[in-house]
């Protein structure tokens, strides 16, 4: 090492630097300043060329036919056009962050697959978060493009100037079948794939087992419900005097 | 003196740190806006326009807002899906993605309130939607299932200062924009950066 | 002998002291929990305003003359839909039941059609299509002594109320 005469001796002079490692300052900030001057540079041209978007005034008295949320909310609302507002508003995110909260609880190893990405060692748990993430993004994409005046569908090539007339009446499951299809589809849920795959169960343990496939079985009963009133005009699965499912 | 693996800045553009980029600088810019902006519901939506069509560089300054906003709603999730799939909340680091899920909440939150604020049409019915949903909740709001708080006691009356969307909501959108979530959302991200420093930095590339 | 009771004495001190510190660490922790508590449960409180300054719920509109016989008129500043049929009159919130839209009147398909998520009311307010739980709300109507019509919004009737005329 040789210091040179009149320079004040820095510290990353006298420390030998690890192989295929860096200094956290100033190097490797640098390198994010780098990515974050790129993308300031795109953002000022956005800016300079795309306007914020900015409606008419508000207006109490009349909801405009073709209201739609900013596009980061489209997907929620395109949820809340299939549920009741306690279940899309309120119930099915505090399911999602739920499941997100309990995440590195529910995962029952501790170091496999840290820092890459291990698409062998734990395929259930990413193929999992994305198709939930796919979803979010699905329903955004929807919302968005396939969704006309008074949030009905549109295909891209239909004219949004004609009213489509309204949908026939739709329909419920008499309590007893709304019952036992819940009972049903939560139960199979649950069980069935522990007993498919014993070595996923006794991996798990009960309580994280149980709480992983309800969180699970929860998402897909939603897909199914919106599955159902698309193809067979279904409104409720389960009435009750309190509440509707 | 911190060493950290090279070669962390890769393919996935550091995402965790470009969604800190663009919240300075919406708390950069936002200051700047809220010297004309009022929150009041006869004035608020004139003074977007003032701003963006009257002010010297307002129109420009809002865009810069709205659109680091709207990236970092987008960089957040992609964040937290990249952390996932890395596995990255696995023991040392389990605290920081509860902190990180709740700065994801914020982030909406944040989004929500925000363009709330210029009171348009798509402002007010997104907020008349939102303080529905809060109404709609089960037991805490007046029209959920099982409620036990009348109109004028449950949550949605507190969201919105009264029983119906008008001025103390408007007011109330401020505040929460301006001042409670982002200052919410600051210490949790100070919380955040300390905790990746205490877990040991990074697992893998960012 | 005596060696042994000052042991004893000590221990019994120890235990004493970690009994004490033990005591003082939770102590701490229980005013501070009481202090963040007390100080969330007054943020609350002091978000419920105890005075509004909102519309009455009870308004006057016109005379039954006034609107045509099968007419639909969206008072739109009191979120009101006011239906002339054959019978009467009877006012519908003009609040969808689903997330609080104002439905529009479609003249063509004689039907409400709610712009946020699509929801889809009858005439006389029953939710068929879409995704409101609930159908429209009437509310009381009566005669005020001039002759003209008047709504309250604070009660609700039921599904079959008409104001005669």
């Amino acid at each position: 090492m040789t210091v040179v005469k009149g320079e004040a001796l820095r510290s990353r002079d006298l420390y030998e630097r690890p192989p295929k490692y860096e200094l956290f300052f100033p190097n490797f900030v640098m390198k994010e300043l780098c990515v974050g001057l790129f993308f300031l540079i795109i953002l000022f041209i956005w800016s300079y060329f795309k306007n914020a978007p900015l409606y008419e005034l508000a207006d109490p008295t009349k909801t405009p036919a073709h209201i739609k949320a900013a596009w980061y909310f489209v997907g929620l609302q395109e949820l809340l056009a299939y549920f009741d507002p306690y279940l899309a508003g309120v119930i099915i995110p505090t399911f999602i962050l739920a499941g997100l909260y309990l995440a590195p609880f529910l995962d029952p190893d501790p170091i496999k697959g840290i820092g890459r990405f291990a698409w062998k060692e734990r395929g259930f748990a990413m193929y999992s978060f994305i198709g939930g993430f796919a979803f979010w993004w699905l329903l955004i994409i929807v919302g968005w493009y396939l969704r006309g005046p008074l949030w009905a569908f549109y295909w891209p090539w239909e004219d949004h100037h004609i009213i489509k007339p309204p949908p026939p009446p739709p329909w419920s499951f008499p309590l007893p079948a709304g019952i036992a299809y819940i009972i049903a589809f939560f139960g199979l849920g649950i069980t069935v794939p522990g007993v498919i795959f014993p070595n996923f169960f006794y991996r798990m343990g009960v309580v994280r087992y149980v709480i992983t496939m309800f969180l699970w079985t929860f998402m897909i009963f939603a897909l199914a419900k919106m599955f159902l009133n698309n193809a067979f005009n279904l409104k409720y699965i389960l009435v009750t005097p309190w509440f509707n499912i | 003196m911190k060493w950290v693996p090279l070669g962390l800045v890769r393919y996935t553009f550091c995402l965790g740190g470009l969604s800190v980029f663009f919240f300075l600088l919406c708390i950069l810019t936002g200051p700047f806006l809220m010297m004309y902006y009022i929150p009041s519901v006869d004035r608020a939506w004139a003074d977007v326009q003032d701003l963006s069509n009257v002010v010297p560089f307002g129109r420009f300054l809002r865009n810069l807002h709205r659109w680091s906003g709207t990236l970092m709603v987008i960089c957040v999730p992609v964040h937290m899906l990249r952390v996932f799939l890395q596995g990255a909340y696995k023991p040392p680091r389990q605290l920081n993605w509860l902190v990180g899920v709740t700065l994801l909440l914020l982030t909406y939150l944040m989004a929500f309130t925000g363009y709330l604020l210029p009171w348009d049409n798509e402002a007010y019915w997104a907020a008349t939607v939102g303080m529905t949903m809060g109404e709609n909740s089960p037991i805490v709001g007046s029209k959920g299932p099982f409620s036990i708080l009348s109109q004028d006691k449950d949550i949605a009356y507190i969201l919105r200062g009264g029983t119906m969307l008008g001025q103390p909501s408007l007011t109330r959108f401020f505040f929460a924009h301006c001042v409670a979530i982002p200052g919410a959302m600051a210490g949790l991200m100070g919380l955040h950066f300390f905790n990746i420093h205490k877990a040991g930095g990074m697992s893998g590339p960012l | 002998m005596g060696e042994t009771v000052a042991k004893a004495e000590k221990v019994v001190k120890t235990t004493r002291r970690e009994a004490l510190r033990k005591g003082l660490f939770w102590g701490c922790w229980g005013i501070f929990i009481g202090f963040a508590g007390m100080l969330g449960i007054s943020i609350v409180r002091y978000a419920y305003p105890r005075i509004v300054w909102e519309p009455s719920s009870t308004f006057k509109i016109g005379k039954p003359d006034d609107y045509a016989v099968g007419s639909v008129t969206v008072m739109g500043d009191r979120r009101v839909f006011l239906i002339r049929t054959e019978g009467g009159f009877y006012a519908l919130s003009a609040i969808c039941t689903h997330l609080g839209c104002q439905p529009i009147w479609e003249q063509d398909n004689q039907v409400f059609m709610c712009p946020c998520h699509g929801g889809k009311f009858y005439k006389d307010g029953i939710n068929f299509a879409g995704p409101p739980p609930r159908p429209l709300p009437r509310f009381l109507m009566t005669f005020a002594p001039d002759g003209r019509m008047m709504v309250d919004k604070a009660k609700e009737v039921g599904l079959d109320f008409i104001l005669k005329v």
